[in-house]
Order: C-alpha cells, then sequence, then structure tokens
C-alpha cells in the first residue's frame, strides 16, 4: 500500500512539473495552470495525510471514516495556507526574504503548548545537523494526547 | 538520508515532504506576489522578469520547512488521537464525521 502511495506521488509530482511547464503566457492560461498545479498539490498533500491518518488511527486502535481524512486533509491545507501567509509577513516584519524557523514557530504563537512542542522539536534540529543521526521523536505528539485547555 | 531512517523506523513517524510543503508556500507567495503588484505591473511583465520582482524572492530555508512539516503534522495527529478518544468513549472502532465534528472547534482554535 506504502509504495502504491509513493507510485501515485511519483505521477503528481511529474504531472505538477508538466502544469509548471505548460505555463507559457497570457494572464488566464497562467491563472488557469496555477489552479491546476494548486489542485495537484492539495492531492499530494491529501495522501501524505491518508497515510499518517492511518497510522495515527491504527495506533489508537481505531480505523478512519474516509470523510474524516478527506476534511482533515483540506484542514491542513488550508492551515498550511495560513502558515505559508503569516512566515512571509514575520519574515518581512524582519527584514528578511528567507523563512527561518523562528517565523514558523511563531505562527503558533497563539498555543503555548504547540510553541513549546515545536522549540524543543528545532532545537533537536539544530543539535543533530552536525551528527544527523538522531531521529526525530514521535514523543513530542504523544505529549500533546490531552485536548489544550484555551 | 535520515527521511530513510525513520520510514524504516517506524510507520509511525511518518511525517510530510518538506518539498511538497515548499511547493504549497511558493504558491501562496506568487499568488500574494501577483495580487499585490495589482493590474499596474501584468501588462509589461514576463514570466523570466518575475524572478527579479520584489514580492517574488521569499524563500524558505530547510530546517524552517522541516519545522512547518512537524507543525502540519501535529495538527493530523492531533485531530486523529482527539477524535479517537471521543470514539472510543461511545465505544464505536470507526471514527466517523460526527466524533471529529465534536472536537473540530476546540481543534481550530488551538492551532
Amino acid at each position: 500500500m506504502d509504495m502504491d502511495m509513493d507510485m501515485d506521488m511519483e505521477t503528481l509530482a511529474d504531472d505538477t512539473d508538466a502544469a509548471l511547464a505548460g505555463d507559457s503566457g497570457g494572464e488566464a492560461e497562467r491563472y488557469e495552470a496555477a489552479e491546476a498545479e494548486a489542485e495537484l498539490l492539495r492531492d499530494r498533500l491529501r495522501l501524505a495525510v491518508i497515510s499518517i491518518a492511518t497510522a495515527e488511527g491504527k495506533k489508537a486502535g481505531m480505523t478512519v471514516a474516509d470523510p474524516v481524512v478527506a476534511c482533515i486533509a483540506d484542514l491542513a491545507y488550508k492551515s498550511a495556507e495560513q502558515m505559508a501567509k503569516d512566515a512571509e509577513l514575520f519574515a518581512q516584519h524582519a527584514g528578511r526574504k528567507t523563512i527561518k524557523m523562528d517565523d514558523v514557530i511563531l505562527t503558533a504563537h497563539r498555543n503555548e503548548h504547540l510553541m513549546g512542542l515545536l522549540r524543543t522539536f528545532s532545537q533537536e534540529l539544530k543539535g543533530k545537523e552536525p551528527a544527523s543521526s538522531e531521529r526525530k521523536r514521535k514523543k513530542s505528539s504523544k505529549k500533546d494526547e490531552r485536548p489544550i485547555d484555551v | 538520508m535520515d527521511e530513510d531512517a525513520t520510514t524504516s523506523n517506524s510507520r509511525a513517524a511518518k511525517t510530510f515532504d518538506p518539498d511538497l510543503i515548499h511547493a504549497i508556500f511558493k504558491l501562496v507567495w506568487r499568488r500574494r506576489a501577483e495580487k499585490s503588484s495589482g493590474g499596474n505591473e501584468d501588462i509589461d511583465v514576463e514570466p523570466a522578469a518575475e524572478t527579479s520582482r520584489r514580492n517574488r524572492s521569499t524563500t524558505a530555508n530547510a530546517s524552517a520547512l522541516k519545522v512547518s512539516c512537524e507543525l502540519l503534522r501535529i495538527f493530523v495527529t492531533e485531530a486523529i488521537q482527539r477524535s479517537a478518544f471521543i470514539a472510543e468513549a461511545e465505544d464505536a472502532t470507526v471514527i466517523e464525521p460526527t466524533h471529529l465534528e465534536r472536537v473540530l472547534p476546540q481543534l481550530l482554535l488551538d492551532f
């Protein structure tokens, strides 16, 4: 099943490139190409969400109904879009053109707990850059199991 | 290479592909750049000239993308875990949309 998914992703990635290459001129054409690209990215994200959600469901001993996954995928795409906007604004405010880790962490500023998780994660990333042997802990998500009171 | 390590070590450590996230980000930034440049520039604009445009040059470094992937991964796992909690309380083995509905307001407030 994983293999199939990877293959799907490959094909979709190729399609994205094709959509990009087809982007030649004309405002309408460019708009259409951008829309097609957005659609493909959405599909690729959905595949990734499917695999993560099923794995997570299995861990809890549950199967996840398809509409639930589709809904979460859609939300994930929207939140990625929002994140892109926020991070860009933060970087611009700092007078940078490049998004750094801190900008992304700042996008989670409403939730202290989440911000803490991301801080730890980013410190681990920094720490393992020279060694690159230590892998990502999944502990971080475990800690987050309880709903967070706001 | 650490990608391989994570996938082989356990299924649960799955996360998003940073390239995919980067592509989504770039699409959003391009759209915003086009919108903010308004109608005055699109007459003499060529696709090649876009690279030099002020708004075009937003990029992201690799670790920032990894943190973004982690943030999205937490979002997805959190959605499933909370819905699973509700489903468990109802003695269900399948997470149905109604379970997600129950946790959605708080989830969206938290992210």
